[in-house]
């Protein structure tokens, strides 16, 4: 206790001193501005970026990590009214270092859009499909926490993105209906892993198979102060040889080995300032008898996550402020990664997840947060069984209940 | 009538009338939006007052000449708001209900004063001159 005080105190007085940094400028959100007559000096290549970094607090252990979470370096480039590119690359950690465990760098999008008309367009190349609401929307300026949404870095991976081709639109007799669609090279389930769900049978554009494919859609509609979507993914997780999935006795083939996910959402953000968000999705992996068979990965044949969250911005009552904002929220998740498993599965009450997260999102200006926030982790007991662990008596002790403080920055220019 | 039975006819009664409410206006925002086709060389864009119907407050303009579509907005005062429907992040078309503006992309959100009301967008909307003659708005375009 004695040393924790001082440490939050350092926190508040930290946070308490950026928000009262002010400035009248407007950030000018270049990124992405690739239409001639909006970038200055009608350049068709535009740079920009975006990227947090936070410092973590362990209160049960009383130890804190600091880390440049990320950094994405954008650059697109506009051919004509009809294509245009778009890439951005992501440093996570930032340092990469050979031979270490260290940071990741990696093309986060790198996708041509091809303009059909007014209402359509169809991209192709890496891209994230619209799948929950964290992928497409993962600037740190556009969520509330120092960290994403856990039921969308482990139920739904983000960022989702795999190389293919997509349509997206919308349907003007219905105003605020838009749909997307899109053809994707599928996962690799022998990257499952426990604990993670599907997240690392992701390819992410690196020598992805594509002798498996996914299918994705998604309908959105906006009505009134409320964003409603629903979307579903279905592919294959076995880009096998005939040789190797006989072998392994895994279907093989576009949608061999199939993973199913399904997910709906709904966000308001009214103009009283109040701010709500709920999701939830659903994962079937029908043949995970057979992939723990073939790679003893564990995997689940069902995994389930929710959420829901609300929040009030504190300066909406005041209208010298309206050009900042101080959102208070409050965010309940919940999650089970081993839902339902197969004959061959093993079941591990650490899979089962509770958070709740609460803090404040302060934004002095459109393009930059400061973020603080409380998170308790809640799980159930681990599975010996599944774990290889420190006998002796360094060996830290597991506890099913965690509580963390983040204090962290965003930005997006 | 029991108290507890007033409670439950009272709060059902509460409950559709606020469902129905809801249910009304869904289905009023579900129709579409009124569209004026033109194909324009002009920097000037004429627009009969009559174009709008149905005590319909927006106006969706296409004109072929314009990469983007122009969501005209009559406003409580009788003034016009002219907004080019281009989302501010990423230049994707927006897609226009009669209480806003949205991107599909990435989720940014605009007023019908072009005003960003949900990021990543953080500048608001190009907005085009507009001044009334003769029962025409006429919208002035520099792009």
């Amino acid at each position: 206790m004695k040393k924790t005080t001082p440490f939050l105190q350092k926190i508040a007085a930290i946070f308490v001193t950026l928000i009262t940094i002010s400035s009248q400028a407007q950030v000018i959100t270049r990124e992405d501005s690739l239409n001639a007559g909006l970038t200055p000096k009608n350049s068709p290549t535009v740079i920009s970026g975006y990227g947090q970094a936070k410092v973590e607090y362990d209160m049960r252990f009383k130890t804190g990590v600091a880390s440049l979470t990320r950094n994405v370096l954008f650059i697109g480039h506009r051919f004509s009214n009809k294509i245009s590119f778009f890439s951005e690359l992501e440093i996570e950690d930032a340092k990469v270092a050979g031979g270490k465990a260290s940071g990741e760098i990696s093309m986060e999008q790198l996708f041509l859009k091809f303009n059909i008309n007014r209402n359509n367009y169809l991209v192709a190349g890496l891209f994230i499909p619209r799948i929950g609401i964290i992928n497409e929307n993962h600037l740190p300026t556009t969520f509330n926490s120092n960290d994403r949404p856990f039921v969308e870095q482990l139920i739904i991976p983000s960022t989702w993105r795999e190389l293919g081709i997509g349509i997206y639109g919308q349907i003007p007799k219905i105003p605020g209906l838009n749909y997307s669609a899109a053809l994707l090279n599928g996962l690799n389930s022998s990257g499952f892993k426990q604990g993670t769900g599907i997240v690392e049978g992701k390819f992410e554009g690196s020598n992805a198979s594509a002798s498996n494919l996914a299918v994705t859609g998604s309908l959105l509609y906006y009505v009134k102060e409320f964003r409603i979507q629903a979307s579903t993914y279905y592919g294959g997780s076995a880009g096998l040889s005939q040789k190797q999935g006989d072998s392994l006795k895994l279907d093989y083939g576009a949608f061999g080995t199939p993973v199913s996910l399904n997910e709906v959402n709904v966000q308001y953000n009214g103009s009283n300032g109040i701010h709500f968000k709920v999701l939830g999705t659903y994962v079937t992996i029908k043949d995970a008898d057979r992939i723990n068979r073939a790679y003893a990965n564990n995997t689940p044949s069902a995994m389930y996550g929710y959420y829901a969250e609300l929040g009030y911005n504190l300066f909406k009552p005041f209208t010298k402020l309206s050009s900042k904002s101080m959102l208070l929220f409050v965010r309940y998740e919940a999650m089970n990664l081993n839902a339902s498993l197969p004959k061959n599965g093993i079941e591990d009450g650490l899979q089962e997840k509770q958070y709740l997260v609460a803090g404040l999102h302060f934004q002095p200006l459109k393009g930059i947060s400061v973020k603080l926030d409380y998170v308790q982790r809640i799980t159930g007991e681990y599975n010996k069984l599944l774990y290889v662990t420190n006998p002796y008596a360094s060996n830290i002790p597991f506890y099913t209940t965690y509580n963390f403080i983040n204090l962290g920055i965003g930005y997006s220019f | 009538m029991q108290r507890r039975e007033f409670i439950k006819t009272t709060c059902l009664t509460c409950a559709g009338v606020i469902g129905g409410g809801a249910l009304v206006s869904l289905f009023n925002s579900c129709s579409p939006l009124p569209v004026l086709k033109m194909s324009s060389k002009e920097p000037k864009l004429l627009v009969p007052e009559s174009s709008f119907i149905d005590n319909q407050n927006v106006l969706i303009i296409k004109n072929s000449n314009l990469e983007f579509d122009i969501l005209l907005v009559k406003k409580k005062d009788t003034s016009y708001n002219a907004l080019y429907m281009q989302c501010t992040h990423e230049s994707q078309p927006l897609s226009a209900t009669k209480s806003g503006l949205f991107c599909s992309s990435h989720g940014s959100a605009f007023n019908l004063d072009g005003d960003v009301t949900v990021q990543p967008a953080t500048k608001p909307l190009r907005k085009f001159k507009t001044e009334t003659e003769n029962n025409n708005i006429i919208i002035h375009i520099i792009l």
